[in-house]
Parts: structure tokens; sequence; C-alpha cells
């Protein structure tokens, strides 16, 4: 199996994620993406992983520790946009409203 | 009413009159001519040094001190006269104070030693002469009047700025004393005939000479006192004064000096005709004042120091006095038209008669101090005909020429004024009102200028052959004027077919206008450049800044989604960098 | 031209479109579920790759527990989720650039690199639960111990920004 397979597919997937990240309105499409990007990242390092036959497996002990940041960072990142929407009202990432009003009212809508 | 106030007013006033003459007296003897070393006294009250460059210096001398006394005696008689004059006047308090003020700014000018000093008293008198003369501002000739006068004499005041710089420059210091000093040593400095034209300006503008000789005139319509202080002792004296200061100055171009001469001519005889068409007593002796100070600028202009400065002496006492008795005139029928008076001899004995004694010294009568001092005058422009003179001797045979034809029209207006003021039998329109002789106030200085006017002859110098020349032109003159008086014409008829156009004072404000309106235009060029050239590159750098501004700012939205994309893309672009290389 | 590697290529173009659909669905629910068959089909390869333990960590924590943990978070925040819920901004044209180029560029530098070489399927190491926890237990067990340490700070840190009220 040529090594590039599964490097190419890796490319794809980060490109898509780029995309979500960049041009999504929604934060928890944009979190989305980064998961994406995450999978190409671990992706990649199986393959060479699987490629080197690693007897340590730096890529897939790597690959389980980003599995947990994504955990962790998933779990943050929702913390925030739960915050993010009672201060705001909605959770999109290019707010239309000026901080200052939406701070003085500090939403209370859960 | 204004009684405690006008107590004050008269002794402060008085205070400072006795302050100039123990300033002046001890001075009156300095006299060195004008070419001598600088023999008068100079006081530093604030040394500018090096830093400033300007200091304030007194430096008094004869010339100074004679001024000094002139304008201290005017403006106190002017005072004390004012009282009386302008009993009831609402604004009686600020008209003292601005005619204090205008003393001590006189004062300033003929003391200073710095000349940045001399141009702050210069200036100030400026707006003094404003504010006296719009004192009846509810009226719009005293506006208008104002105005014009300020205009004119700004004129003139920017020569005078110039020209202190320029003196600054040449000589390399701003104080009189320096300057003379300077001149009088074997290696004075050459090639100063820009700035004695650029003083040339000045007093033409001060002193109103041809060609910006109408604002005198014009300024008529304020309080007759202030007409007599600023015709006699300071405002337009300044001008003659200023060219007596720096004469070595002057002197040293013969080019200045011819200008001054053709200008003193010129002023000399045109005053004088528009002095005898006129009908207003008031504006004949502005007018006349034009004419008389033109004289002292021909003596000077042809090297008669001394004389100009006797003229421009014994011209303050009977033009002062000359001024007094039209105020007191003015203060018994109400108005200043010469056809509204006559016959005011009977009313007002003590007004007839120094008014008779101030109108012979302007004619050049036996034995009053006009008779000497113009004699003085023509007598020096005869000396310089065949002397060592400033001017070639052609220009002085003109100024003699002139001089003599001007003394004999200024001996017809001023037997034309004198008699329809005094003698005939007035006006059908005035006899209801009971004419009376003005109040003791107003007679008092009256008397004393016209005591003035007789015993400061003994003071002046003689020479017989002119004496008996202008003796001779006086008679004649009088002579005509009187069968002319007595046939039943107007002495102005005499002009002919000229008179209107002299009664219309040659519509010389006209030529104003148009002058006024070639300078918009050029205001208008110079404005429009300065706005859309000069002006274009900041505007056009403000307005690049602003856009480029713009432009930054929207980068800066505080969109996070945005830097993240511009963050990519230049880690892409790096990343290509890298690679391609 | 191996079995393995169809099957993988398949499986890999089953993961590029699902997250192609990901990206591009105009409902937040239907993307989150299409991550789903994303995560499974990128799980698939980790298989493929003998990567046995990742792959099921891959669907044990992945697809069960973030999914899940995002589709409660919409819940929660009860945002519309219906047709047209998730807009695009208006950086979409500059961002489509931006991430095509950064694909392009990805590619071109993989291939660069690694454009020739082959996977040798009869020396893999499978990655079983036993060699990984040797690993990880062994070789890598600072970079564990860090990562608790990560995690318990991720948990605080969220439980800081989710609570309400008094501060």
């Amino acid at each position: 199996m040529p090594l590039m397979l599964p490097l190419v597919v890796s490319c794809g997937l980060f490109g898509l994620g780029l995309y979500a990240v960049l041009a999504r309105r929604h934060a928890v499409m944009v979190l989305l993406g980064i998961e994406l990007m995450l999978n190409a990242a671990s992706l990649n390092l199986v393959a060479f992983d699987t490629w080197w036959a690693d007897t340590v497996h730096t890529g897939q002990s790597l690959t389980l520790f980003v599995i947990a940041l994504a955990a962790a960072e998933i779990g943050l990142g929702l913390a925030i946009v739960l915050a993010l929407f009672r201060a705001v009202g909605n959770s999109d990432v290019d707010g239309q409203e000026p901080p200052t009003s939406l701070l003085a009212e500090g939403g209370d809508e859960l | 009413m204004n009684r405690r106030y006008s107590a004050s007013a008269v002794g402060i006033t008085a205070v400072m009159a006795v302050c100039a003459a123990v300033v002046a007296f001890p001075r009156l003897g300095d006299d060195t001519g004008p070419y001598g070393l600088p023999a008068g006294r100079t006081t530093t009250l604030v040394d500018g040094g090096d830093l400033l460059g300007v200091s304030v210096t007194f430096y008094v001398d004869h010339l100074s001190a004679v001024m000094l006394l002139l304008a201290a005696t005017v403006g106190l008689l002017v005072q004390v006269y004012s009282v009386a004059y302008l009993a009831g006047d609402a604004r009686y308090r600020s008209y003292t104070t601005i005619i204090q003020l205008f003393l001590v700014a006189m004062a300033t000018v003929v003391v200073a030693d710095n000349l940045w000093l001399l141009v702050v008293g210069w200036e100030v008198m400026g707006l003094c002469s404003y504010l006296l003369i719009s004192h009846h501002w509810e009226l719009a000739p005293a506006r208008a009047g104002a105005v014009k006068a300020f205009l004119l004499t700004r004129i003139g005041d920017l020569g005078l700025l110039v020209a202190v710089f320029a003196i600054g420059q040449t000589f390399g210091t701003y104080e009189i004393s320096e300057v003379l000093t300077a001149m009088a040593s074997p290696d004075a400095p050459e090639g100063l005939t820009a700035i004695g034209l650029l003083l040339v300006v000045a007093v033409i503008g001060k002193s109103a000479q041809f060609p910006l000789h109408t604002w005198l005139a014009d300024a008529m319509p304020g309080p007759t006192p202030i007409s007599a202080l600023i015709h006699a002792a300071t405002m337009v004296a300044a001008g003659v004064f200023l060219v007596a200061r720096l004469y070595p100055v002057l002197a040293e171009s013969a080019v200045t000096m011819t200008v001054l001469a053709v200008v003193a001519c010129v002023t000399m005889l045109l005053a004088a005709l528009l002095a005898l068409t006129s009908g207003d007593l008031k504006r004949v002796l502005a007018w006349s004042t034009v004419s008389q100070l033109a004289y002292m600028f021909a003596a000077l202009s042809v090297g008669g120091y001394d004389a100009g400065i006797d003229h421009l002496l014994s011209h303050g006492a009977f033009k002062a006095l000359l001024f007094l008795v039209a105020g007191s005139v003015a203060h018994a029928i109400g108005s200043t038209a010469l056809r509204d008076m006559g016959g005011l001899r009977v009313a007002m004995p003590l007004t007839f008669l120094t008014g008779t004694i101030g109108f012979a010294a302007l004619a050049g009568v036996v034995p009053t101090v006009g008779f000497f001092s113009k004699d003085a005058v023509l007598e020096s422009a005869w000396h310089a005909i065949g002397h060592d003179a400033p001017v070639a001797p052609l220009v002085a045979v003109v100024v003699l020429v002139v001089g003599l034809v001007t003394a004999a029209v200024t001996v017809v207006y001023s037997f034309r004024a004198w008699s329809m003021t005094f003698v005939g039998h007035g006006a059908p329109a005035r006899a209801s009102v009971a004419v009376h002789e003005a109040p003791p106030l107003m007679v008092g200085p009256l008397v004393v200028l016209a005591a003035a006017t007789l015993l400061l002859s003994l003071a002046m110098p003689f020479d017989l052959l002119m004496g008996l020349v202008t003796t001779a032109i006086v008679v004649a003159a009088g002579w005509l004027a009187w069968r002319t008086m007595s046939a039943g014409r107007d002495p102005a008829s005499l002009l002919g077919p000229a008179q209107p156009a002299f009664t219309r004072e040659l519509d010389w404000d006209l030529g104003y206008a148009g002058a006024g309106v070639v300078a918009r235009r050029a205001g208008d060029l110079v404005t429009a450049t300065d706005r859309d050239v000069i002006g274009f590159y900041p505007r056009a750098a403000a307005a690049t800044s602003v856009w480029l501004s713009r432009v930054l700012a929207r980068a800066q939205s505080g969109n996070a989604q945005t830097y993240v994309t511009v963050l990519a893309a230049g880690a892409l672009l790096t990343t290509l960098l890298v690679v391609v290389r | 031209m191996t079995a393995v590697t169809v099957v993988f290529a398949a499986m890999g173009l089953v993961a590029l479109v699902s997250a192609f659909l990901v990206v591009t669905s105009d409902q937040i629910i239907h993307a989150a579920l299409w991550l789903v068959v994303t995560l499974g089909a990128v799980a698939g390869l980790y298989v493929l790759l003998a990567a046995e333990l990742v792959a099921w960590v891959q669907v044990l924590i992945y697809m069960g527990s973030v999914v899940v943990l995002l589709l409660f978070a919409l819940m929660l925040t009860r945002t519309p989720t219906g047709p047209g819920s998730a807009t695009v901004t208006r950086n979409q044209p500059l961002a489509t650039v931006v991430a095509g180029a950064t694909t392009v560029a990805l590619g071109a530098v993989m291939w660069a690199g690694f454009g020739g070489e082959v996977i040798d399927e009869d020396e893999v190491r499978v990655g079983t639960a036993a060699r990984l926890g040797d690993a990880i237990f062994r070789t890598w067990v600072l970079p564990f111990e860090v990562l608790s340490v990560v995690l318990l700070a991720a948990l605080v840190g969220a439980i800081v920004l989710t609570r309400r009220g008094e501060r």
C-alpha cells in the first residue's frame, strides 16, 4: 500500500477542517472543523508509525494522547460556547453586536 | 455729573505734563543739529540683551524735548477744554482715558531709543486716533472716517515695520542713538535709499501726505478737541518727528529726499486748493494741516532741519488754537458748515480775537509765529539752491516756487474762512438762536494758545529778505481775497472752471476704491494659490492618511475568523517561500 | 494493488465525502451526524493501518463521547438546529481559497517527501493493546502523566466556565 494514500486522505481532511474553521458562523461548526483537523493529524501519525514499523509505537501513542487532548479540548470548547451563548444570546463567531451592551446585561437565558 | 471724573482726568494729564516738562527742560539746549553725534541722554529701563534684542531704552535730546513739551501742553489744554466741550457726554470717561493713552503713546514715540519701542507707541497712536475719531460712533461719517484713518495709516505702518527690519539688518542695532552714531562716524553705511523710501511711506501714511492725504479731512466727524490734539501735537506730528529723528539716514540718499520733496510740493499745493474750496470750517482746517505738514517735509527735504522743527512747533501752537476756536464756534451754533456762520465777532468777542490771531498765524502775517517759521522754511529752500543740500538745486527751486504759491493760496483761504465765520451778517436760519460766548474753561485754553502763538515768535529766526517777500505776498493775496469777498463772490471761484472738481476733492476716494478692487483681486489670487496649490499638499497628505487608516482599520475588525484566515494564509506563504527556495 | 489498498482507498473516500458533507451541511445536527460517519471511517482506516487499539479508542471516545457531548451542547444552548441554521460568514470566499491552497500545499510537500514510499504489509507491527500499553507505560509514561494534569485542568476550567450566578 503506498504511503501516499493515507497522507492524501489526511491532507483532504485537514483542508476541509480548516475550511470549517475559517468559514462557518456557528461556533459548534468551528469546533467540528477542529476535530476534523485533529483527525487528519492523527491519521498522519498512525500512517507513519505503520510505515516505519516502530517498535515503541511513537505515532500510535501520540495519537492516543491527541484523542485525550481532543476530548479535553471539546469539553472546554463547549463550555466556552455555552458561556458565549449566555452572554450574547447566540453562538456566532462574528457576533454582530458591540460587546459593551452585552456585558451590561449579562443575560441568563439558560 | 462728570465733575469728579473730569477733575481727576485733568489732574492726571497735568501730572503727566509736569513729568514731561521735568524730563524735557534740561535737554532743550542739547542742540547739535542733525549731523552731529547724538547729544541726548540715553536711559535703559529693561535691557533685552542678546536674547531678545529688544530693550526698553529712552533717548531724550532737544528734538524729543520740544515734541514732549508741545504734546504735553496741547494735551493738557485739550483736556481742560474738553471738560466744558463734552460736558454731559455719555462717553466722556473713555474719551479722557484714551486721550491720556494717546499722550503716553506720543511720549513713547518721541523719547524711545529702541525702534521697536517707537513702533509700539506709533501703533498705539493709530489705535487711539481710531477710537477717538469714532467717538460719536452712532454717526455713519464718524465710523467711516475712523476706519479710513485706520486703514490708510496702516499702509504707512507697514512701511515703518519693514524699515525697522531693514535698519536692524543694515546697522546691526535697533537703538536710534547707535544708528545716529554710526551715521556720524566716517565709515557710515551707504545705499540707504530703500530704508529711506520705506520711512517716507511710513510718514506719508501717518502725516496724511499725498497720495494718502484724505483721511485727515474725513476724520473731522470726531470731537473737535481731538482734531486739535491729532493735528497739532500728536498723530500727524509723529510723521515729521520720525523724519527729523532719523534725518541722517534719510539725508544720505538724494533719491529719498527728492521723493520727499516732490510729495511735499504736490501735497502742499493740492491741500491748500482743497482748503480753498471746502465749505466746512473743520475741513478747511484739516486741509490746511495737511498743507502745513507738507511745508515741514519740504523744509526737511531741502536740508532745513531747524526750519522744519520750528514750523512743527509753531504750527502745533496755532493749529491747536484754530481747532479749539472752531470747536468753540461749533459749540455755540451747533454746526461746522461755513454757510451757517457769519457775524460771530459780535456775539463771541474772545473767540473772534483768538481766532483772528490763529488765522493770521496760518496766513503768515507779521508778527505771529507762523510768519517767522514759514519764512524759515522758504529761506531754507532758497538757501539750498546755492549751497550744499540733500537735493538738486532744481528741486530746491521747485520747492521754493511751490512754497510761495501755496503761501499765497493759504492767505486767500485763511481770509475766506475767517471772514465767512466772523464777519458779515450771519445766516438767516440762525437768527432765532441766541449765540453766546463759550464758557471760561473753553476760552482759557484759547487765550493761552493765542498768547503762545504771539510769544513763540521771540524764539524764531528771522530773515529780512524772505520776510519782505512773504509780507508782499500776504498783502497782495489778502487784497485779492478782500476784493473778491467784497464783490460778493466766494474766493473759491478764483479757481475758475476747476472749482467743482476741487469741491468734490478730485474724486480721490474713487482712486482708493479702484486700488481696493485691484488689491482684492490680488488677494483673491493669493488666496486661491494658497488654497489650491500650496494647500493641496497638506490636504492630500491628510486625505491619504485618512484613506489609509480607513483601509487599515478595516483589517482591525475584531473578527477572530478573519484574523485566523490571515494567519493561515501567512503561514502558507511562509511555507511556500521556504519550500520553493 | 492489494485488497487492503482498495478497501483503504474506498474508506478514505467515505471519510473525505462525509467530511465534506460535515463542513458544507446547512444543519448543525446533520453536520454532527456526518461527523460520526467521518470518525467511523477514520477508525476503519486505523484498523487497516494495523492500529487496533487506536481504532477502538477512536470509536469509544470520539464517536461515543465527543459527538454526544456536541449534541448535548447544541440542545443545551437551544440554538436553532433546523435547515439554514448553520450559515457561513462573509469570510467564506477567502476561506475557500486558503483552505484549498493549504490542502494542495500539504499534499505537494507530502509528495515531495514521501512520494515513492510503500508500506510493507508483511512487516507491519499490529498496534495491539498489549504493545501500546507496553509503549505508553514504559517509554511514554511521563507525557502520559502530564496529560492527566492537562485533563484535570480542562475539567476544572470547564466547570468554572459553565458555572452560573455568583462570582
